[in-house]
C-alpha cells in the first residue's frame, strides 16, 4: 500500500512536471536504467537414455526494461523509483507482461550537513556485522560466464557486498582541528521482513535490523571504526511470544604508513555477538525469560603490503572466530541449500522422477536459487562447493592464517592472483577431534595483445581452486574431503568489438563429510554421513559483441552435466543455447 | 598515541572478557550416532488395562544411546486392528508418546488383547509387551456428528440423477462402519460427472477453533470389483450465512453451494476395497470460486452452515468419453460416520 502510494506520488510528480513545468524537466527529472533480452533453449543431451519423461527441449525468454526515474523536486532532495516492465516470450495479448516497482527511495541532504535516505537501501558495515559475501565458485571465474553472474547479481540486488534492505538511513560527519581529525556517523533502521499472517489467528513478528557506525580518523596514520548492529523481532507486532535478539559489537583499528613506492596497512579487528530468543508476555504473569543463549567473539589481524604501481598486493592475516559467534547480517548466505529449493531448469529428471541435485551450471546460471533475506540461524551449505569458509570470513568455529597475493605485470601482460589459507576448527563438531582445512586458489590471465602490441584483444585465463578438509580420530567420525575446481577460457577479438569466446569449467569432489542438521534455534541435532564422488562440467562456446562498456550481445552454447560415482543419483547431461542482449541506459 | 594505546588496551580487554568457548565439541557425538545401538532403558508401557471409553490412555517410555527411527506397532489380536506410532529420537518420552485407543486405519480396536512391538530401523532389536483393552474407544465425540443411525436426517436433502442405472442413494444396514446404518452413494451415469449428493445443514456457531484445528472425518466404503478408476467424492463446505439452507424447496438440493457463495471443497479419489476412515484439516480445503473477487474467503469454522458430499466419476460414454475404459462400470462411494473434530483427526483423538 505504501509502495503504491509512493509510486503514485512519483507518477504525479513526473506527469505534473511534464504539464506545468516543462522548462524545468531536464533539470528536475532524469532517467536512466537497464534493459535485457534473454532467450534460452535447454535440451536433454542426446546421450541421455534414462529420461523419457522430461521434455527433450524447452525454451523460454523475456524482455525487460528497468526504467529509473530520478526526480529532484528541490535541490537537496531526490526521489528515485525503478519501474520494471517485463514481458515473457509467448505471453498472449500481454498476459505474460508484468509491471512492478522494483525500487523506491527518497534521499537528500538536510542543511547541507546531514544526509538521509528512506526506502530501498543497500547497506554494508564490517565483515562481521553486515556484509553480503560473494557466493561460492565466483571468485576466480572467467569472463565468459560474466553475463550469467551479472544477471544473478542484478536480479538479487547484490551490489558491492551490500544487503538490500528497506528502511531509513542517515550519515553525517565532523572535522576537528585537535585531538582527532574527523568523526563520521552512519545510522540506520530497517525492516528486513514485516509481520505476516501464518494462518487465521497466527501472525509472525516484524523483523528489524538497526545499527550504527562511527568512523574516526585519529591522525594521519591511524583510523578507528566502531560498529553496532542488532537483528531482532518485535514480539508485539505478531502473535508469537518468542522473538530473536542478535546484537553484535565490532571495533577495528587501521594503521598505515606509506612512501613513494609502497603502502603498508595493518588492521586489527575484534568484537563479539550475543544471540538469544526472548520469551515475553508469558502466562500467569511470569516474567520474561531467554533461551538458546549464544555468546561468541572474533579477532582478526590483517596486514597489507601494496606497491603503488599496482604490481603487487600482499595480504597476510590471522583470524579467530568463536564457535558461538552469530551474526545474521554477515553469516546469511546467498545460496541456500535447504530442501525444496529446486533448480529452475529440469528440476525433476530420470524416469524415476528424481529431484535433480544442483550442479556448477545451476549455481552459475540460476538466479532463482539465490537468497535475499537475512536469516537468524546458520543456513545450509554444500561442502562440495564451499566447506572451509561457507559463511565468508565470519564463518564460526574457525581459526587460522591466510595469505593473498595479487601480482600484475607492469604492461598488464600477466595478471595473477593467489590465495591460500590454513584453518582449523576451534572445537570439534560431533567429535573431540577438529577438522583441519587448507585451500590454495590461483588464477592467471595472459593478455597476448599486450605482449604482441596488437590492437585487438586476445587473452587466455585459467584458474585452479583446491579445498582440503581432514579430520582424524575414530574411523567412524574421520573426514577426508578434497574438491578441485578448474577454469580455462579464451577470448579473441576477431574484428573490432566482436569476440569469439570459449571456456571450460570443471569441479571434482571426492571423499566424505558429515552434513549437519540444525533445529529452529540453530542447534546441531544430527549429522548425516555422506560419501562424495562427483564431477561437474560446463563447456561453453560463443560470441560476444561489445557495443560499448555495459552494452553487449552474447550468443553462447553450453554443454553441462554432472557425473556421480557410487551414489544413488543418476548422472545427467544437458545443453543450452542462450542469447543475452544487455543494455545499460 | 595515548588514545591508540587506550583503544588497544580496551580491545584486549574485550578479547579477554569474551574469550574462547570452553566446550570440547558441539552437537551430538558422531561416534554415538554411527556406533552400535544400545538400549539404555527398556520399554515401559503404562496402563496395561486401558479403558479408552473413559478417556484413559497408554504411554510409552524407552531410551537408547542414539537418535534412530523407531516404530511402535499395536496389534489387536482379535480384530487385527493396528496402530503405528513412529519417531526419530533417542528417547521415547511418556509425556509425548501416548496412545488413546484409535487405530491407524479401520478396523477399530475392540475389547481385546493387543500385542505391542517396538522396533528400530536397521537394527535387529525388537522389544515386545502386551496390554488388554478393558473398554474400546468411542468415536462419536465430536463437534458435529452424523451416523445415519436414524436414517437420512429430516432436514437433509438427497439428489441423484434419476436417469442413471443401479442408483443407490439411500440408507443401508448391511455393512456399516460403526453402528448399524450407513449411506449408499453409487450407481452408473456414463455420460456425466455427477451421480448425486447428500446435503446436510450444520450449525457450528459455538466453535472457537480456527481452520487449522478443525478436522472433517468420514468413513468411505468402496470395493475393487470392476473398479471405476475415475470415481471420487467431493466434500463441499459452505460458509454462506445469509441464504437459508433450503431456500428453494422446489429443488432437491441445498441452496448454499452456489458459485457466488463462500464454499470450500476437497476432492477425494476413491480406489480401495472396504471401509477407510479419511480425515482432512479444514484449512486444506480450497475455495470453489477462488477468482470471484466478490467473495471474501476468510475461512471461519463458526460460519459453517452446510456440508455436501457428492458422488462423482469421470464420464465414459461415446457422447463424453473422458474415461472410455470405465464404460458400464458401477460407481461405489458409500459413506458413514461424518464427524467434525477439534485439534486432531478422529483416530488421533
Amino acid at each position: 500500500m505504501k509502495r503504491n502510494l509512493l509510486l503514485l506520488i512519483v507518477f504525479v510528480a513526473v506527469f505534473l512536471s511534464d504539464i506545468s513545468l516543462h522548462a524545468q524537466i531536464s533539470e528536475n527529472i532524469w532517467f536512466d536504467g537497464f534493459s535485457r533480452s534473454f532467450f534460452a533453449r535447454d535440451a536433454v543431451d542426446k546421450s541421455t537414455i534414462d529420461d523419457t519423461i522430461s521434455a527433450r527441449n524447452t525454451s523460454n525468454g523475456y524482455n525487460l526494461l528497468d526504467l529509473n526515474i530520478h526526480v529532484n523536486p528541490i535541490k537537496d532532495i531526490e526521489i528515485f523509483s525503478q519501474l520494471r516492465i517485463r514481458n515473457s516470450f509467448g505471453g498472449f495479448f500481454g498476459s505474460g507482461t508484468e509491471i512492478n516497482v522494483r525500487q523506491l527511495k527518497a534521499k537528500g541532504i538536510i542543511n547541507e550537513k546531514i544526509r538521509f535516505s528512506v526506502g530501498d537501501l543497500f547497506l554494508k558495515q564490517s565483515k562481521f556485522t553486515l556484509y553480503n559475501y560473494d557466493e561460492e565458485l565466483s571468485g576466480f571465474e572467467n569472463d565468459m560466464l560474466k553475463p550469467y553472474r551479472d544477471i544473478i547479481h542484478y536480479e538479487n540486488f547484490y551490489t558491492e557486498n551490500r544487503w538490500r534492505l528497506q528502511g531509513i538511513q542517515t550519515d553525517f560527519s565532523f572535522e576537528f582541528d585537535r585531538h582527532i581529525r574527523s568523526l563520521s556517523f552512519d545510522l540506520f533502521v530497517t525492516r528486513p521482513s514485516g509481520s505476516r499472517q501464518i494462518n487465521e489467528t497466527t501472525y509472525s513478528s516484524d523483523l528489524l535490523l538497526s545499527g550504527g557506525s562511527v568512523f574516526s580518523e585519529i591522525n594521519k596514520r591511524l583510523t578507528m571504526s566502531v560498529n553496532y548492529i542488532n537483528f531482532f523481532e518485535v514480539a508485539s507486532s505478531g502473535t508469537k511470544n518468542v522473538s530473536v535478539r542478535n546484537p553484535i559489537y565490532d571495533m577495528s583499528l587501521i594503521h598505515h604508513f606509506d612512501n613513494e613506492k609502497y603502502r603498508i596497512e595493518q588492521k586489527l579487528q575484534t568484537g563479539f555477538s550475543k544471540r538469544y530468543w526472548l520469551h515475553s508476555q508469558l502466562d500467569n504473569g511470569r516474567s520474561d525469560s531467554t533461551s538458546n543463549d549464544n555468546k561468541g567473539m572474533y579477532f582478526e589481524l590483517d596486514n597489507k603490503y601494496i606497491k603503488k604501481d599496482s604490481s603487487l598486493v600482499l595480504t597476510l592475516g590471522y583470524r579467530y572466530v568463536d564457535p558461538n559467534f552469530r551474526s545474521a547480517g554477515a553469516q546469511t548466505r546467498r545460496l541456500n541449500y535447504i530442501n525444496g529449493n529446486r533448480n529452475t531448469i529440469y528440476p525433476i529428471y530420470t524416469n524415476m522422477s528424481l529431484i535433480r541435485p544442483p550442479s556448477v551450471f545451476d549455481l552459475v546460471s540460476d538466479d532463482k536459487l539465490y537468497n535475499q533475506e537475512l536469516s537468524s540461524v546458520l543456513m545450509v551449505f554444500n561442502p562440495i562447493y564451499s566447506n572451509i569458509l561457507p559463511y565468508g570470513d565470519a564463518t564460526p568455529n574457525r581459526t587460522g592464517v591466510y595469505l593473498n597475493t595479487i601480482i600484475n605485470n607492469k604492461k598488464k601482460v600477466f595478471l595473477t592472483k593467489i590465495n591460500t589459507g590454513f584453518f582449523k576448527e576451534v572445537i570439534g563438531q560431533g567429535a573431540a577431534e577438529k577438522r583441519e582445512f587448507g585451500f590454495l586458489k590461483g588464477a592467471i590471465k595472459i593478455n597476448f595483445h599486450q605482449l604482441l602490441n596488437w590492437e585487438k584483444e586476445i587473452s587466455f585465463s585459467a584458474s585452479s581452486e583446491s579445498e582440503m578438509t581432514r579430520r582424524g580420530g575414530e574411523t567412524v567420525s574421520s573426514i577426508n574431503l578434497f574438491s578441485h575446481q578448474m577454469n580455462a577460457s579464451l577470448n579473441a577479438e576477431l574484428v573490432k568489438k566482436f569476440f569469439i569466446q570459449a571456456s571450460y569449467k570443471q569441479l571434482n569432489a571426492n571423499g566424505n563429510e558429515f552434513f549437519t542438521q540444525r533445529d529452529n534455534y540453530g542447534k546441531i541435532t544430527y549429522y548425516t554421513s555422506t560419501q562424495i564422488d562427483q564431477k561437474d562440467h560446463m563447456l561453453s562456446f560463443g560470441m560476444l559483441y561489445k557495443f560499448r562498456e555495459n552494452v553487449y550481445a552474447n550468443l553462447h552454447y553450453n554443454w553441462w552435466g554432472l557425473k556421480f560415482a557410487d551414489q544413488p543419483f543418476s548422472d545427467y547431461k544437458y545443453n543450452r543455447l542462450i542469447l543475452i542482449l544487455s543494455v545499460k541506459l | 598515541m595515548k588514545i591508540k594505546t587506550k583503544i588497544i588496551l580496551f580491545m584486549g580487554l574485550v578479547f579477554l572478557l569474551h574469550s574462547c568457548t570452553k566446550q570440547e565439541f558441539e552437537g551430538p557425538l558422531i561416534a554415538t550416532i554411527y556406533g552400535d545401538f544400545e538400549l539404555i532403558e527398556p520399554l515401559i508401557v503404562t496402563n496395561k488395562n486401558p479403558s479408552f471409553s473413559s478417556n484413559e490412555q497408554v504411554s510409552f517410555h524407552c531410551e537408547f544411546n542414539k537418535p534412530i527411527k523407531w516404530k511402535i506397532t499395536i496389534l489387536g489380536l482379535s480384530t487385527s486392528a493396528f496402530r503405528e506410532i513412529t519417531g526419530f529420537s533417542n528417547l521415547i518420552d511418556s509425556n509425548m508418546i501416548v496412545w488413546k485407543g484409535g487405530p491407524s486405519q479401520v478396523p477399530f480396536f475392540a475389547e481385546e488383547d493387543c500385542a505391542i512391538e517396538l522396533s528400530f530401523e536397521n537394527e535387529t532389536d525388537t522389544l515386545r509387551d502386551t496390554i488388554t483393552i478393558v473398554s474400546a474407544k468411542n468415536f462419536d465425540d465430536g463437534i458435529w456428528f452424523e451416523d445415519f443411525e436414524g436414517g437420512i436426517p429430516s432436514d437433509g436433502l438427497v439428489y441423484y440423477n434419476n436417469d442413471g442405472g443401479s442408483m443407490t442413494f439411500s440408507v443401508a444396514n448391511d455393512n456399516a462402519l460403526l453402528g448399524n446404518s450407513y449411506f449408499n452413494m453409487g450407481g452408473r451415469v456414463n455420460w456425466d460427472w455427477v451421480l448425486g449428493n447428500i446435503d446436510l445443514p450444520i450449525n457450528m456457531s459455538d466453535v472457537s477453533q480456527n481452520s487449522d484445528d478443525l478436522y472433517i472425518n468420514l468413513g468411505i466404503l468402496s470395493d475393487l470389483q470392476d473398479l471405476h478408476t475415475g470415481q471420487f467424492i467431493n466434500i463441499l463446505i459452505s460458509e454462506e450465512t445469509v441464504t437459508p439452507f433450503n431456500d428453494n424447496p422446489n429443488n432437491n438440493a441445498s441452496d448454499l453451494f452456489e458459485p457466488t457463495m463462500e464454499v470450500y471443497k476437497m476432492k477425494v479419489p476413491v480406489d480401495w476395497d472396504d471401509w477407510q476412515l479419511k480425515s482432512f484439516r479444514y484449512s486444506d480445503f480450497e475455495p470453489v470460486s477462488p477468482n470471484n473477487q466478490d467473495i471474501n474467503f476468510n475461512m471461519n469454522p463458526a460460519d459453517i452452515r452446510a456440508i455436501r458430499i457428492t458422488c462423482q466419476a469421470c464420464p465414459s460414454s461415446s457422447g463424453n468419453p473422458v474415461c472410455p475404459e470405465n464404460f458400464g462400470k458401477n460407481v461405489r462411494t458409500d459413506i458413514d460416520h461424518i464427524i467434525f473434530t477439534a485439534n486432531s483427526s478422529l483416530l488421533d483423538q
